[in-house]
């Protein structure tokens, strides 16, 4: 029997109360565990905060059984706010990845990479600035690989309200392409060939 | 004798004494060569070495006087430029440069003169017979009124109000000529197609559709035109034509299907392209374009495929090429010759398909819209989708992580005709535009589907007023305070700059020109 590798991972995605991150969080959660079959858990942020404070969304993902769900150093960190991401940032992984909204969140005082995309400008743009989650998350879902493409978007069009489905499916395969340039972008840097 | 049909021009005055001298001594001038006397070789143009090519011929010699000794001084130079670019463009065709020589003899030189006419002849039994087919002389047919008839029937001319929207808002009418696309149409429809006026103004009219745009009958005049051309030519009428018809004999020549065109050599081999791949990149005519203008205009207009192509390379597009690449036919089209036209497509969707292409990206405006649009009217079907590369610029750039370095220049756009307004996507450049950063974008008082006509199409009825309507067109750009005049097609470069070689007023009217995909190519950069 060849010993199962820990894939455990430990997601924070975090912003304002309104923002959809619990949403976004429950969204991910279903997809892992409908459609990548493993497991899950989800621990979100109740409260005051849901009514416009700093909120959270903490998500475990493993292909073994989940004893604690509570995320102490994330493996991700989503930042859809300052504040979110000044509350946890210290608390991030060394060798974890950072996304965050560009236009809302300023990564002051860390030298590391990161990954961001201006989520709420694209969803404005698209007509529904509520749509910035769902952007986000097919942005994380290209940057990260934690689960897969199909799996989301499935989540996504069973967790959105009736008649939405086709808008937000635009929006996640919006970021989720935003992700892939971003990737692409950063492989032709490194090689040495920004340009055409 | 061989079957080789080998044309000789033959200057009358140095090089004709040595012939003479021959002919006098009875001399075994290989049977195959054909001589024509001419004044000069410098008076033997482009299009007129290139004719016997399209005819049919194996080899052509030119035969002048040596540089010093021409009668009319420049003469032996003007003749060497002529044969190095139709030496250029028979190369990119495949028949090949050594089909055409250009030398020089003394009067006394006649040994050395038959010497070179038995090499010649033996060097072109050695390349063998050249594999173009003429396409088939059609008699003239002599009754056209029924066609006519069709043809105003089909386009609802009869509508016309006689409003004369048309005439006011013509570029030609307002560049001074007497010409009115109305007047033109009541003509026709009263039967009387053989009026000199109309005769003369058919072949003139720019087919730019601005006439169209603001017709409130919606009668489609550029079209018309067009199908009127067709009837003219099939009654044996033809319009004065560009360049001595140099551009329809070269498409001419490509609808013959045995020529190993090699439409793709010249590409750099920075360039990646990828024949499995089921995207193609149709690039159109630039290379024979830059070659026909090298000396004249100095276009470079290879550099919008070239580019095109890096831009596609930067987004990990690796698209085929199509070795045999013809012309599109466009030209064709619009100048009245319908029959090559169809060959020129026929030849071009077949190689396609072979390809079992699923979609073609081209970079120009004309090519475009004939394969979008004329293909399918005219009953070539095509199974592949057609993609205008700024839309898909637009796709690819608009996923994000891509930006624009800072442009140091000021910016205005010529709309192209057959993009802007006849395919109505001026949308498509200015989508792109607005994601540069230059210093200013200013657009010209006349533009997207009112924009006014860099001078030409088609290759005929250029005149003295189309000289006017590039002048105009140019200072308009200038009123804009933009030092850079960004084009899409390259046709327009060609011409706007034709303008710009004014003796007189050149160097007011100079202005920098570069095609959008080039703008894009040097500026674009993954963030």
């Amino acid at each position: 029997m060849t010993e199962q590798k820990d894939t455990k991972q430990e997601i924070i995605i975090t912003g304002f109360g309104g923002q959809g991150i619990v949403l976004a969080g429950s969204i991910l959660g279903e997809a892992v565990v409908l459609g990548d079959h493993r497991q899950s858990t989800l621990v979100q942020s109740y409260g005051p905060e849901a009514r416009g404070g700093a909120c959270s969304a903490e998500v475990v993902i493993s292909d073994k059984s989940i004893h604690y769900p509570y995320v102490r150093h994330p493996d991700i960190l989503v930042c859809m706010s300052q504040s979110g991401f000044e509350k946890f940032i210290g608390q991030l992984n060394p060798e974890g990845t950072l996304l965050i909204d560009q236009d809302l969140v300023k990564p002051r005082g860390i030298a590391r990479t990161f990954f961001s995309i201006p989520s709420t400008r694209m969803a404005e743009e698209l007509g529904r600035v509520m749509m910035a989650n769902i952007i986000m998350l097919g942005f994380f879902t290209a940057i990260t690989k934690a689960v897969s493409v199909d799996a989301v978007r499935n989540a996504v069009v069973n967790s959105v309200p009736k008649g939405t489905e086709e808008m937000n499916t635009t929006a996640f395969n919006k970021g989720f392409d935003y992700g892939l340039a971003v990737l692409k972008g950063r492989e032709k840097k490194a090689t040495g060939k920004a340009g055409a | 004798m061989t079957n080789l049909n080998i044309i000789l021009f033959l200057c009358g005055w140095g090089p004709h004494a040595a012939y003479q001298a021959l002919q006098d001594n009875a001399s075994d001038i290989p049977p195959e060569i054909k001589m024509v006397r001419i004044p000069c070789s410098g008076r033997i143009s482009k299009a007129l070495l290139f004719k016997p090519f399209e005819m049919g011929a194996d080899g052509v010699m030119l035969i002048g006087c040596e540089p010093g000794s021409c009668r009319y001084g420049t003469g032996t130079a003007t003749a060497e430029n002529n044969v190095e670019d139709t030496r250029g463009i028979l190369d990119l065709l495949g028949l090949g440069k050594d089909r055409l020589r250009l030398v020089t003899f003394l009067p006394d030189e006649s040994d050395a003169l038959l010497r070179f006419l038995k090499d010649f002849v033996s060097q072109i039994k050695n390349i063998g017979k050249s594999p173009v087919v003429p396409p088939p002389k059609e008699t003239p047919i002599a009754e056209i009124d029924e066609l006519i008839i069709q043809t105003v029937t089909k386009y609802d001319v009869y509508a016309c109000q006689d409003c004369g929207k048309c005439t006011s808002a013509c570029p030609l009418t307002l560049a001074g000529k007497p010409f009115s696309p109305r007047a033109i149409a009541n003509i026709i429809i009263s039967g009387n197609i053989e009026a000199p006026s109309v005769q003369n103004d058919i072949w003139s009219c720019l087919t730019c559709g601005l006439c169209y745009e603001r017709c409130p009958s919606a009668v489609n005049f550029s079209e018309f035109i067009r199908d009127i051309r067709h009837i003219l030519r099939k009654r044996g009428f033809d319009g004065h034509k560009a360049h001595g018809g140099f551009f329809q004999s070269l498409m001419r020549t490509m609808t013959s299907q045995d020529l190993k065109i090699k439409h793709w050599e010249w590409l750099p081999k920075e360039i990646r392209t990828d024949n499995e791949s089921k995207i193609l990149f149709f690039g159109g005519c630039a290379s024979y374009l830059d070659i026909f203008f090298r000396n004249h205009l100095g276009v470079q207009t290879r550099d919008i495929l070239v580019d095109s192509l890096r831009l596609l390379n930067f987004f990990d597009i690796y698209p085929a090429v199509l070795e045999e690449e013809r012309c599109c036919g466009h030209d064709l089209l619009w100048s009245g010759d319908k029959e090559n036209f169809l060959r020129l497509a026929r030849l071009n969707v077949d190689a396609i398909h072979k390809m079992d292409i699923q979609e073609v990206i081209t970079a120009c405006p004309e090519g475009y819209r004939t394969f979008v649009h004329d293909y399918p009217e005219h009953g070539i079907e095509v199974n592949f989708k057609v993609t205008h590369i700024y839309e898909l610029l637009e796709r690819e750039i608009d996923k994000g992580a891509v930006g624009f370095k800072k442009l140091n220049h000021r910016l205005t756009f010529q709309d192209p005709c057959r993009l802007s307004r006849l395919e109505n996507s001026a949308d498509l450049p200015r989508k792109l535009l607005n994601r540069l950063h230059p210093k200013a974008f200013t657009e010209m008082q006349d533009r997207e589907t009112g924009a006014t006509c860099c001078g030409n199409c088609a290759w005929i009825g250029c005149d003295s007023f189309s000289k006017a309507m590039q002048v105009k067109r140019i200072r308009q750009a200038h009123d804009t305070y933009s030092d850079l005049l960004v084009t899409a097609c390259p046709k327009c470069q060609i011409h706007l700059r034709c303008a710009m070689e004014d003796p007189f007023i050149g160097e007011e009217l100079n202005t920098r020109m570069m095609d959008l995909v080039s703008v894009l190519a040097r500026t674009i950069q993954w963030e």
